[in-house]
């Protein structure tokens, strides 16, 4: 029932403006939205996603007449990963652009940089980065997480090698980034705390261009599952090659990456990509009756043929959607776009049911994502941009 | 005073900004004035000194961290913090830097890379201190500073200072050496600048005020980690200042300015931006080498009197080299020099004599040069010694001679072209500045008396070669007899006891050679000693005290003018041609 | 694991000494040190893919047609980012002119073909990922293939004796009625396809990546720097020897610290021999 009112959303803000153009004809104030993304560049792989979905609500809503006659309007900036430019780009938006909620950036190095400005400025922001410092409803009562975070993938991944593989010994790989660092160290204290044996773990340059002997040490170790934390695909389609050239059938788990189209074409042979496992979501999986959950399954149904999915993750797209969704429906319930308005609605959400998962906010509690909703899905399964639930999850 | 009407114009344009801008221009003007901040210091090390330092994004990241370590961990205030920052930077500008006394220019550059992308790495790794990749928030200042515009004054204060000393050192004999060592290393050394002492202390400088300029930029993105250090951001520092223009202040302030506006006005060109930077660079190395510093550059457009003749003026030579009783002469004794199997000095005797003009000739390949590079400190003689009256030459170390009194010219001038002629022969009395580099950037008196006085000695200097009134012409527009003129005011500059002369008179013309000829003759009466290696014979003949043949390496004949005229050997090897 | 450390560092360590001979190529005919050395390498990979797998030609055609590419943007290079600063050499203009053109081309790849590393076709098919797997063998081949075709080029063709003699004395040269400018047009095409070649041969194990060009371009470096620069014997031992102790150094003590230990090594022989390890001194200058 909750879900389907998701897809009814376009109607319902329609049926809200309705009045509202009578009201105020159409020369309403457009509800600006900053949105900050990496479009271009090494890490431009999700915004190509996101950018999907946030055009593509704006448009629906856009259409049906608006936001309490309110247009959307989107105001992007290319920040190319690049936090110094992210931080002209957050304060274009909030100073020049004068725009109501801000959705992005996606890279953690620039979110980090950008948070505490969009707090300066009380900016409501939906934050779309997983690392766990970036949500303090104290520091930064105006950010709002929109993903899981990193605790939850590494608890997703964690649960799998539990519950599922019986994996008692793990080998702990990362890449050598800003991301990858940290990942390795809060994966390594978790599973350690969960009672794990780590067998070995490794922090290796993505650029390597062999990583053989870091997997044969894993191997003598006795490990029997390869986490892994990497956004690049050279690497993570290293480890596959290696693990397939050793002929060693122990399973790889970790980011989502594991589960890019790129890897497709980097693995030596399409069986090396099996028996991996990334961290993906349940609304954005096909389920053991190969179906997606109906809302997304419509919602796949009512773009298709407007922009493609199987060269982007469903999730990124459902994302983008989603984050409009929240701003629109903030101003549409409290008709309002000022920013206290937008927090303060957000902060009443309980079990929103977004196309990308499930969001709870309260006033003191803005990690929003349901834990149940990040599973894991198995990597070489993409279509349409969705993934199969991994084995063993009903 | 003109100079100064570009900088009242930025500083008014700064300060009209806050009342007619929003808060997204404090931001920006904040990231110009702290990459200014770098760029002023690094432009020292580059634009001025000429060594290619591209990965000075290294010292920013290091200055960045400490501020933001000692703000986060220790609690200390940030403005200290900033400071020990700038420590920090110092101490790793000269770790980066010194390799350059040993490196060429290209091994140089790699290894500023090398340590930029380790500096990274380090950061990246040593998660107990930096963070890692979560990194650690910079330095929060406290009212009124918090501000966006209060923040900006703040960093254009610093700007403001910042350029101030570095104008100020870039105009004062630290500058110049620094220039010097760039476009005319070996003329440099025979004027005492000490290339090592010299950029140590630039590096430090350097370093200093990149290091600041991290813990500022710290402050500027509220939160650093290591991504936000990238090699693009080193890239547009070093592009910023060959866009302004090598040896000049406010052109790569002008070029910073606009490296920083340029992505904010282009969005669409943000992905292209370091394509476009880097058009930009090759763009400016092939077609406008001097950069917007050159386009700006007024004074010398103006096209200069075509025929100009150099009337020196001897009889003010004993007013500028005004010595006193120094009375020691140059000694060589047994000297021989060898390269590879050739002898080019083989066992050679001479002595110069003070207060007198000494020549020295002899066929192609004889070793005159050889014997004038060998006083001069440049080559180390495998047997022999050199001394000044009692005290020994040391051999190899040309940069020591200038104390003891010898200066010399080159065959081929070596002047800096983009320096003023003014500058160029100010070059010349370096060792006789007694400010030291931080009294100059803060235009102390000492500085101040120091460049009244050398002006003033230059500008005698020149009076006496005859070349005033191009003082303030850039030296690459004069003709190469001009140069020659130049050269040895830049040596009288540094009042010697003793001038080498390399070939003085070739490429002059017949008057030219007569007017050099009594401008020695009044040099060697004022006191100082003058060796002149000439092929000009007739010259040779009319001025010298004592003339040495050499052939192979060796003394053919010694003796006046006239003794040699009528020396068998030398007529029928040498002269009789 | 010793021979996968081996077969990994030997194979990298072949790729980096073909771009030492690249930098020797570029220098002995010109006096100058080019930024885009790397360059060619990434362009190698970008090349071959963009060939073989995108326009699908055959190995052989696709081998050609990348390895001519790469020959040509080296022309490109020596004409807009060598002559036209080589009149003032002692400013050392070409570091920036070739830094220059360098990130053009790094950019350009970046935004043109992908940010993301693209596979690069399997060549022949022989070995399974083991140690004795092509994607191994195929570099170190490669590399001793071109050092003895240069040698032969060197010693025994007319043009090969002419490149040795700009390489020795560029005035001289050109006195003897040498054109000069034709040979080093030439030789930046045979360091453009050496370059292409280290990337092409080490395709399988770097992939088609724009970021390896500048990864190249500093590890391709440091065997000039070690074995003495123009000294291509040199390039290929400093070459070979920095494969072998990255690889190890990665395996034994993580990437960062392993980089790490790559500079540190680079600095101290650099400052304690300026030269290389057998290297030449420096010229008068006086």
């Amino acid at each position: 029932m909750t879900i389907s009112r998701r897809t009814l959303l376009g109607s319902t803000t329609a049926a809200l403006a309705m009045p509202a153009i009578a009201r105020h004809g159409l020369a309403a104030e457009p509800i600006r939205i900053g949105w900050l993304a990496t479009f271009t560049g090494p890490l431009s792989a999700p915004t190509i996603g996101f950018d999907r979905g946030v055009q593509y609500a704006t448009a629906l809503i856009n259409g049906a007449g608006g936001v309490n006659g309110r247009m959307i309007e989107i105001v992007s900036r290319d920040t190319q990963g690049d936090p110094t430019k992210a931080v002209n780009a957050t304060q274009d938006v909030i100073s020049r652009q004068k725009v109501h909620a801000i959705f992005g950036p996606a890279n953690s190095g620039e979110l980090l940089a950008t948070t505490p400005i969009m707090a300066k400025a009380k900016m409501p922001s939906l934050v779309p980065g997983v690392v766990n410092s970036l949500i303090d409803p104290v520091k930064f009562p105006n950010a709002f997480r929109v993903t899981p975070s990193n605790q939850q993938w590494d608890g997703a991944v964690r649960r799998y090698c539990k519950d599922i593989l019986k994996a008692k010994k793990i080998a702990i790989t990362a890449d050598a980034t800003g991301y990858g660092t940290s990942a390795h160290d809060d994966s390594m204290a978790s599973f350690k705390a969960d009672g794990f044996d780590i067998v070995y773990d490794g922090v290796i340059d993505p650029a390597q261009p062999d990583v053989t002997p870091d997997l044969l040490r894993a191997r003598n170790a006795g490990a029997e599952v390869l986490v892994s934390w990497t956004v690049s695909s050279g690497m993570a389609a290293r480890m596959m090659n290696a693990r397939g050239a050793l002929n060693w059938d122990v399973p790889i788990a970790g980011h989502p990456a594991l589960g890019t189209g790129e890897i497709g074409k980097l693995v030596n042979k399409p069986e090396y990509w099996e028996k991996v496992y990334q961290v993906g979501y349940r609304n954005c999986s096909y389920g053991p009756d190969g179906k997606l959950p109906k809302a997304n399954a419509d919602f796949v149904a009512a773009v298709k043929g407007k922009f493609p999915l199987s060269d982007t993750s469903l999730w990124w797209v459902c994302s983008g959607v989603d984050a409009i969704n929240l701003i629109a429906e903030a101003v549409a319930k409290t008709g309002s776009s000022d920013s206290d308005k937008i927090i303060g609605h957000w902060n009443t959400l309980t079990m929103w049911p977004g196309l990308y998962g499930h969001y709870t906010f309260t006033p003191t509690q803005h990690n929003g994502f349901l834990d149940s909703d990040v599973v894991m899905s198995k990597a070489n399964s993409q279509k349409d941009g969705a993934f199969d639930l991994a084995p063993g999850y009903a | 005073m003109r100079g100064l009407l570009p900088y009242a114009v930025i500083l008014a344009a700064v300060l009209v900004l806050p009342f007619v801008a929003n808060d997204y221009w404090a931001v920006i003007g904040a990231r110009a004035a702290v990459y200014w901040v770098l760029v002023a210091g690094l432009n020292l090390v580059v634009g001025y000194g000429g060594q290619l330092a591209i990965g000075w994004v290294a010292l920013l990241t290091l200055g960045s961290y400490t501020a933001a370590i000692l703000v986060a961990r220790f609690d200390l205030s940030p403005f200290l913090a900033y400071g020990a920052g700038g420590v920090v930077g110092a101490l790793a500008g000269v770790v980066v830097g010194l390799p350059a006394l040993r490196l060429r220019t290209f091994y140089f550059a790699m290894t500023t890379l090398g340590f930029a992308t380790i500096v990274t790495q380090v950061a990246l790794s040593w998660q107990s201190v930096t963070g890692g990749g979560i990194g650690l928030p910079g330095p929060s200042l406290e009212a009124p500073f918090d501000s966006p515009w209060g923040f900006y004054l703040l960093t254009m204060g610093f700007a403001a200072v910042v350029t101030w000393m570095t104008a100020n050192v870039a105009s004062s004999r630290w500058g110049r050496s620094l220039v010097a060592i760039r476009d005319a290393e070996v003329a440099a050394e025979a004027t005492g600048i000490s290339k090592a002492r010299l950029l140590t202390i630039v590096f430090l400088f350097a370093g200093f005020t990149a290091g600041v300029a991290g813990g500022l930029f710290g402050t500027l993105q509220s939160y650093i980690t290591p991504d936000a250090f990238t090699f693009d951001l080193s890239v547009t520092f070093f592009i910023a200042i060959l866009i302004g223009g090598r040896g000049s202040i406010l052109g790569p302030l002008l070029g910073n300015v606009l490296l920083t506006l340029l992505p904010e006005f282009a969005a669409p060109l943000v992905a292209w931006s370091t394509f476009l930077y880097a058009t930009l660079l090759l763009a400016i190395v092939l077609l406008m080498p001097g950069g917007i510093a050159a386009v700006l550059d007024f004074r010398n457009r103006k096209p200069l009197e075509s025929h100009r003749s150099i009337v020196p003026r001897p009889d003010r030579v004993a007013a500028l080299v005004d010595h006193g009783p120094v009375r020691d002469d140059i000694i060589l004794r047994n000297v021989v020099l060898a390269f590879g199997g050739v002898r080019a000095i083989d066992g050679l005797d001479i002595t110069i004599k003070a207060g007198a003009v000494h020549g020295l000739i002899g066929p192609n390949g004889s070793g005159k040069t050889t014997t004038l590079n060998v006083i001069s400190g440049y080559y180390e003689p495998q047997e022999g010694e050199a001394f000044l009256g009692t005290r020994v030459l040391p051999h190899g170390k040309p940069q020591a001679r200038s104390a003891m009194g010898i200066a010399r010219t080159f065959q081929t001038p070596r002047v800096i072209g983009e320096a003023s002629v003014l500058q160029n022969v100010m070059i010349g009395a370096t060792i006789d500045g007694r400010a030291s580099f931080m009294e100059s950037a803060l235009t102390l008196p000492r500085h101040r008396s120091d460049e009244k006085r050398l002006t003033a000695r230059a500008m005698d200097a020149l009076a006496v070669v005859g070349l005033e009134s191009l003082a303030p012409v850039r030296a690459d527009r004069l003709q190469h007899s001009e140069l020659r003129f130049v050269e040895i005011a830049r040596a009288l500059c540094g009042r010697p006891a003793f001038l080498l002369l390399d070939e003085p008179a070739a490429g002059l013309s017949t008057d030219e050679i007569t007017r050099l000829g009594s401008l020695i003759k009044a040099v060697a009466a004022a006191g100082t000693g003058v060796l002149l290696v000439e092929h000009h014979a007739d010259l040779i003949f009319d001025i010298c005290d004592q003339v040495t043949v050499l052939n192979l390496g060796k003394e053919l004949a010694a003796g006046t003018p006239a003794e040699i005229r009528s020396h068998k050997e030398v007529v029928s090897a040498y002269l009789g041609a | 694991m010793l021979a996968a450390i081996l077969a990994a560092g030997l194979a990298v360590g072949a790729v980096y000494a073909l771009i030492g001979v690249t930098y020797n190529i570029m220098f002995s005919a010109s006096r100058v040190m080019s930024f885009t050395s790397g360059q060619m390498g990434m362009l190698g990979g970008v090349l071959g893919t963009l060939c073989i797998s995108r326009l699908g030609l055959p190995i052989i055609p696709g081998f050609v047609l990348a390895m001519a590419g790469c020959a040509a943007i080296g022309v490109v290079t020596e004409v807009i980012a060598v002559r036209p600063v080589l009149k003032a050499l002692d400013q050392h203009l070409y570091v920036l002119s070739t830094l220059g053109f360098a990130l053009m081309i790094q950019t350009f790849t970046a935004i043109e073909f992908s940010t993301e590393p693209q596979p690069f076709p399997r060549l022949i098919g022989i070995g399974e990922g083991g140690p004795w797997d092509e994607k191994f063998w195929l570099p170190v081949v490669a590399c001793f293939a071109t050092i003895g075709g240069l040698e032969l080029l060197y010693r025994r063709t007319l043009v090969g004796r002419a490149f040795l003699a700009i390489a020795e004395d560029n005035f001289a040269a050109r006195a003897l009625g040498l054109p000069e400018r034709n040979l080093r047009m030439a030789s930046f095409a045979l360091a453009g396809a050496v370059g292409g070649l280290a990337g092409f041969a080490g395709g399988e194990l770097l992939m088609a990546f724009f970021a390896n060009g500048a990864m190249l371009n500093f590890f391709g470096f440091v065997p000039v720097a070690l074995g003495g620069l123009g000294n291509n014997k040199g390039a290929v031992i400093g070459g070979l020897a920095l494969g072998v102790f990255q690889q190890a150094a990665n395996f034994l003590m993580g990437g960062v610290v392993a980089s790490v230990a790559v500079f540190a090594v680079f600095i101290v022989v650099l400052l304690v021999a300026p030269q290389g390890l057998f290297g030449a001194p420096a010229a008068r200058r006086v």
